[in-house]
């Protein structure tokens, strides 16, 4: 009983089990609203999970290669993007053989995305956490992360604003390519499996040989 | 009694592993590319976070009296769609809350929750300016590293392949920054 009450002190599975209760209260009021609002809530409360124990984070996996030489988050992205691209690629084949449009992220590719990927890359670095990580953190309880999460959506909608003369003057001459159009599904599928696991490999080299320096 | 402590002992052991001892980074790929798969199939879209990041601010300005619906962004169909219905039935919305709460409930059930002080100014400097920056470069990028990097590439598209490779030179050129400026 004495042990117990010790490891009480700094024991917060009370407060864990309260609002567990909280997300499932909110979790059926979704419900009752529309099913897939729950199902929502109950993939974003998985996804948050996970990145917080597993103490994922896409910043250190871009920053650390270069910068320390350490490229072991930067393989365990390449591993989530193969399995993600596995089962992806299964769906949108399914789609295409039923004769749907393919379904996926596949946006306009172009110098647009270059600046935006920059200017992403050296927000990410300065704030400390890119999109998943500072909602990550927000929930641990970072309050710099809580100020950078304010901005990011105020840089969210100046973005927004000026969507109109970035489409009128950049975006329109692109388009979105999908890599199986242009390479026929097979080549594509295998192509990007192959290239991840050089890449992959490559980041294990990097990583032996930044270390022996 | 010298069973029961070594009973004890197990049953501590086991919970820890449970609800406190991190994940291996592999294990937590894994995990993560199957709940994409998985959200992609049952939502028809894959993960992505920073589009419902401009509905979100999109109500605060249109409560203060700005009329979003005029611009561009909105024009898109999907959008346009999110913003008339409002947070409680924009279901990225929902997902992004989920993710803060699915994090502070790990935090929680490991016992790691507390609220982090901001240790010099320097730092909130860098979350303000760093946090413009990512909303606006995710706006032009068409996501953000979920959106673009992880699910556009997963999707086998070329934006994701060209996003990965900037925000390598970004995050590059960020260091530099944080090294020149905020660091010392």
């Amino acid at each position: 009983m004495n042990m117990f009450t010790r490891t009480q002190k700094k024991n917060q599975l009370p407060f864990a089990i309260a609002l567990l209760a909280c997300l499932v209260v909110f979790g059926i009021y979704l419900s009752n609203i529309r099913t897939i609002l729950v199902i929502r809530w109950v993939f974003g409360i998985a996804f948050g999970f996970v990145l917080q124990r597993s103490r994922f984070c896409f910043t250190a996996a871009m920053r650390d290669p270069l910068l320390t030489g350490n490229t072991s988050m930067f393989r365990a992205v390449i591993i989530a993007i193969a399995v993600a691209t596995m089962g992806f690629a299964w769906l949108q084949y399914a789609a295409h053989l039923s004769g749907c449009s393919v379904p996926g992220m596949i946006k306009p590719a172009g110098i647009h995305t270059v600046f935006g990927g920059i200017l992403f890359g050296i927000g990410a670095v300065l704030s400390g956490g890119c999109a998943s990580g500072t909602l990550m953190r927000v929930g641990e309880g970072h309050l710099v992360n809580m100020i950078a999460l304010v901005f990011f959506i105020a840089g969210s909608v100046a973005g927004a604003y000026h969507f109109g003369w970035f489409k009128e003057n950049l975006i329109k001459y692109t388009r979105p390519v999908f890599l199986p159009d242009l390479l026929g599904w097979g080549a594509a599928f295998f192509g990007q499996l192959a290239f991840l696991f050089i890449l992959y490999w490559l980041a294990l080299w990097w990583d032996y040989y930044s270390r022996n320096e | 009694m010298k069973n029961q402590n070594l009973y004890k002992k197990k049953i501590k052991r086991y919970l820890d592993v449970i609800l406190k001892e991190p994940f291996p980074y592999w294990f937590g790929a894994i995990l993560l590319g199957i709940l994409n798969v998985g959200l992609f199939a049952v939502s028809g879209e894959p993960w992505h976070i920073t589009s419902h990041f401009v509905h979100c601010g999109a109500w605060i300005a249109r409560a203060l009296g700005v009329r979003p619906e005029l611009w561009a962004f909105y024009g898109e169909k999907d959008n346009a769609e999110a913003l008339a219905q409002g947070f409680l039935r924009d279901g990225g919305s929902i997902q992004n809350l989920g993710i803060i709460a699915g994090a502070m409930l790990a935090a929680l059930l490991a016992s790691q929750f507390r609220f982090r002080k901001i240790k010099s100014y320097k730092q909130v400097i860098g979350a303000v300016i760093g946090g413009f920056l990512m909303g606006y470069g995710a706006r032009l990028a068409f996501g953000c590293n979920i959106g673009a990097l992880f699910s556009g590439i997963s999707s086998m598209s070329l934006h994701g392949w060209i996003f990965m490779a900037s925000m390598l030179a970004g995050t590059y050129l960020g260091s530099r920054i944080l090294i020149r400026f905020f660091l010392y």
